[in-house]
C-alpha cells in the first residue's frame, strides 16, 4: 500500500470513529433539548418522536414562569420552586466559589512563595478530597442541626467551600508558580509591603488564571447533589435537588418539564466550560500534567 | 520579596488560616462519627446523647453484614470497569485527535460536553432515553431491523451495565482532556530522533511515547478510579440501589442505611470502614503518583541539564 493510500485510510478511520462518538455524545443532549420543546403527548410516544412538528415553549414557561394551565391543575407544588432554586443555587454557588478561590489563593500563595507547607504534605492533604463525601455525611447532618445550619444557605456554602478548596489551591498555585519571583522582589525594593505586592503585582498578573479557577469551582458548586440533598429540607433548594423532585410528583413522569429545567441547569455550565476549556486540565490534574 | 528572611509571623499565619479553619470545622464531625460508631443508636431511640455505649458491637455487626461486603465489591468492580472503559475510549479519542485536522475544534468542543453536564441531569436524560419504549431502543430497532427491547433500567444485570455506561459517557472527557494534554507535552525531538533511526510509527508509540506518557496515564486512571468509587448522583437517581440490590454501591448503601433505615450508628461504623479503605487506597495512589512524578520531572529536566 502506498503511503498516500495509507494516510487516506487513516483519515477515513479517524473520521468514522470520531463521528460515531460525536453521535453518542450529542444525541442525549439533543434529546433533552428537543424534549423540552415537545408537547405532553410526545414525551412517551412510540415510535419516539425524533423531530417534533409542533414545538412549544410551554415546558420552559411552566418551569420558569409557571403561568400555564398545567401549573394550576397538576404540578402546582413542585412547580413553584424552580425560580427559588435558581436564586438559591446562584447565591450559594457564587458565594462559595468566591470564598473558596480567595482562601485557596492565600494558601496557594503561601505554598508557592514560602513553602509554608511542603508540596508533599499539601498534596497528601488535598488528595484526601478523593475520599467520597458520603462517609462524613451522617455526622455532618447532626453537627449541622446542632449549629442550626441545616437547611440554610450558609450551611451549604461552608460545605462547598471545604470540598472545592483543594481544586482552588492547586489551580491557582499552578498559575502563581509561573510568575517569576523577581517581579515581586522589584516591587518590594520599590517599597511595597507584602500585602500590597500581592494585591497590586501578583494578582493582576494571574488574573486570567483566577478567572478560570473561579469558573471551574463554580461548575463544581453548581452541580453538587449529595450534600444539597441531605443538608436541606424545605427552605433552601438548589437546582439539582429541584430536578430530582419531579420524580416524586403525583402525576408520574413529566419529561418535558424535567427536560426544560435540565436545559436551564446545564446551559450556563456549557458556556462557562467552553470559555475555560484551555484551563480545565489544571483543575483536574492537581498540577501533575506538564504543558 | 526576598525569600531569604522569610515571611513575618502574622503574614504567615494569615496565609495558613484557611487550612486551620477547615480543620477546626471538620474535627468535630469526625469525633461525632466516632461517637456514633461505638454507640447503638437509630432515630427511633430518642436523643442521640443518651445512646448506649456498646464498644465495637456495631462494627462487628457491620462487618458481618454480607450486603455491606457486596456493596464494597460492587463499588470496586464498578469503579474498575468504568475506569477502564473511560480510559479506552478517552485515550483512543486523544490519539486520533492530538494532531490537528479539519473540524478538530468542533469535535473537541463536543467531546468535553458530558463532563460539563450536571450528573443529576445526566441521570434524568438517560432515563428519558432508556425506558423500554424509548428512543435508544427505538434507534436500535431501526438500525438492526428487528424489535429491540433491552430492559436498561429494570433488569438487574443490565442495570449494572447501564450505570457503567453512564459513568463512561460522563467521564470519558476527563481522560480525553488529560491525555490530550499529555500527548501535547511530549517532547518532539525524541520522536524525531527515533524516526530518523528508521523506527516504525508503531514502535515509536510503544517504546517512546507510551513510557513518556506513563505518569499521565497513571494520573488519569487513579483519579478516575477514586472518583468512581464515590459516584452517587447518577446511580441514586436512576436506581436507588435497585433493582433488588443490583446497583447498591458503597455510597448508595451508606445513604440507604442512614437516611432510609435510619441506622445512624451502623452508617457511621460503615463509614469508618470505608474511610479506612479509601485512605489506604489514596495513600497508595499518592505513592504511585509521586514515583511517577519524579520520573516525569527527571524526563523533562534532563535535556536542559545536559551540557
Amino acid at each position: 500500500m502506498t503511503r498516500q493510500a495509507r494516510r487516506r485510510l487513516f483519515a477515513g478511520f479517524r473520521f468514522t470513529m470520531l463521528t460515531l462518538w460525536l453521535l453518542v455524545v450529542a444525541f442525549p443532549m439533543y434529546w433533552v433539548l428537543s424534549t423540552s420543546f415537545k408537547p405532553g403527548h410526545e414525551w412517551f410516544a412510540w415510535p419516539p418522536v425524533y423531530w417534533t412538528s409542533e414545538p412549544t415553549l410551554d415546558n420552559h414557561r411552566a418551569v420558569w414562569v409557571g403561568e400555564t394551565e398545567a401549573l394550576r391543575t397538576q404540578e402546582a407544588f413542585s412547580m413553584q420552586k424552580p425560580l427559588l432554586a435558581l436564586q438559591h443555587s446562584l447565591t450559594i454557588a457564587l458565594i462559595a466559589t468566591t470564598l473558596s478561590v480567595s482562601l485557596g489563593t492565600l494558601l496557594a500563595y503561601g505554598a508557592s512563595r514560602y513553602r509554608l507547607l511542603s508540596e508533599r504534605r499539601m498534596f497528601n492533604l488535598l488528595m484526601l478530597r478523593m475520599v467520597p463525601p458520603i462517609v462524613v455525611a451522617a455526622p455532618l447532618t447532626l453537627y449541622y442541626s446542632a449549629l442550626n445550619l441545616l437547611d440554610t444557605v450558609t450551611g451549604l456554602v461552608i460545605v462547598y467551600v471545604i470540598t472545592t478548596l483543594p481544586y482552588s489551591v492547586w489551580m491557582t498555585k499552578s498559575f502563581i508558580d509561573e510568575i517569576p519571583v523577581e517581579v515581586e522582589q522589584a516591587a518590594a525594593i520599590l517599597g511595597a509591603g507584602r500585602w500590597r505586592t500581592i494585591w497590586e503585582v501578583t494578582l493582576p498578573l494571574v488574573r486570567s488564571g483566577l478567572v478560570a479557577t473561579f469558573m471551574f469551582v463554580l461548575i463544581l458548586a453548581w452541580s453538587e447533589y449529595l450534600m444539597a440533598l441531605i443538608l436541606t429540607k424545605t427552605e433552601v433548594v438548589t437546582l439539582p435537588v429541584q430536578l430530582a423532585k419531579y420524580e416524586g410528583s403525583s402525576e408520574g413522569r413529566v419529561y418535558g418539564r424535567q427536560a426544560a429545567l435540565a436545559v436551564g441547569i446545564t446551559l450556563p455550565l456549557i458556556i462557562i466550560g467552553c470559555l475555560i476549556r484551555k484551563h480545565l486540565v489544571r483543575g483536574f490534574s492537581f498540577g501533575m500534567v506538564k504543558r | 520579596m526576598p525569600r531569604s528572611h522569610g515571611p513575618g509571623a502574622v503574614f504567615k499565619w494569615t496565609l495558613l488560616a484557611p487550612l486551620f479553619a477547615l480543620l477546626l470545622f471538620l474535627v468535630p464531625v469526625f469525633l461525632l462519627q466516632l461517637y456514633f460508631s461505638v454507640h447503638s443508636w437509630t432515630i427511633y431511640l430518642g436523643s442521640w446523647w443518651d445512646a448506649e455505649f456498646v464498644w465495637f458491637d456495631v462494627f462487628q455487626e457491620v462487618l458481618s453484614d454480607p450486603r455491606f461486603g457486596w456493596s464494597i465489591v460492587r463499588s470496586l468492580v464498578f469503579a474498575g470497569v468504568s475506569t477502564l472503559g473511560c480510559f479506552a475510549v478517552g485515550f483512543g479519542l486523544a490519539l486520533l485527535m492530538y494532531r490537528p485536522f479539519r473540524g478538530h475544534g468542533l469535535y473537541y468542543a463536543f467531546f468535553i460536553l458530558p463532563m460539563l453536564t450536571v450528573p443529576i441531569v445526566i441521570a434524568y436524560t438517560f432515563e428519558m432515553l432508556l425506558y423500554q419504549k424509548g428512543p435508544v431502543n427505538g434507534i436500535l430497532s431501526a438500525v438492526l431491523g428487528t424489535d429491540v427491547n433491552v430492559i436498561w433500567l429494570a433488569d438487574p444485570r443490565i442495570a449494572v451495565l447501564t450505570t457503567v455506561l453512564l459513568e463512561i459517557w460522563n467521564w470519558t472527557p476527563f481522560v480525553f482532556i488529560i491525555m490530550m494534554a499529555g500527548l501535547a507535552a511530549l517532547p518532539r525531538d525524541l520522536e524525531e530522533a527515533a524516526q530518523s533511526l528508521g523506527a516504525s510509527r508503531w514502535r515509536i508509540f510503544l517504546e517512546v511515547k507510551l513510557p513518556l506518557l506513563r505518569p499521565v496515564i497513571f494520573l488519569a486512571l487513579i483519579l478516575r478510579f477514586l472518583e468512581a468509587i464515590g459516584e452517587f448522583p447518577k446511580t441514586w437517581a436512576l436506581f436507588q440501589g435497585g433493582p433488588g440490590t443490583a446497583t447498591e454501591t458503597i455510597p448508595v448503601y451508606l445513604f440507604l442505611t442512614t437516611w432510609t433505615y435510619f441506622h445512624v450508628s451502623r452508617g457511621a461504623a460503615m463509614s469508618y470502614v470505608v474511610l479506612l479503605l479509601m485512605v489506604g487506597i489514596v495513600l497508595m495512589a499518592i505513592r504511585m503518583l509521586r514515583r511517577e512524578k519524579r520520573i516525569l520531572d527527571r524526563l523533562y529536566q534532563a535535556p536542559a541539564a545536559r551540557p
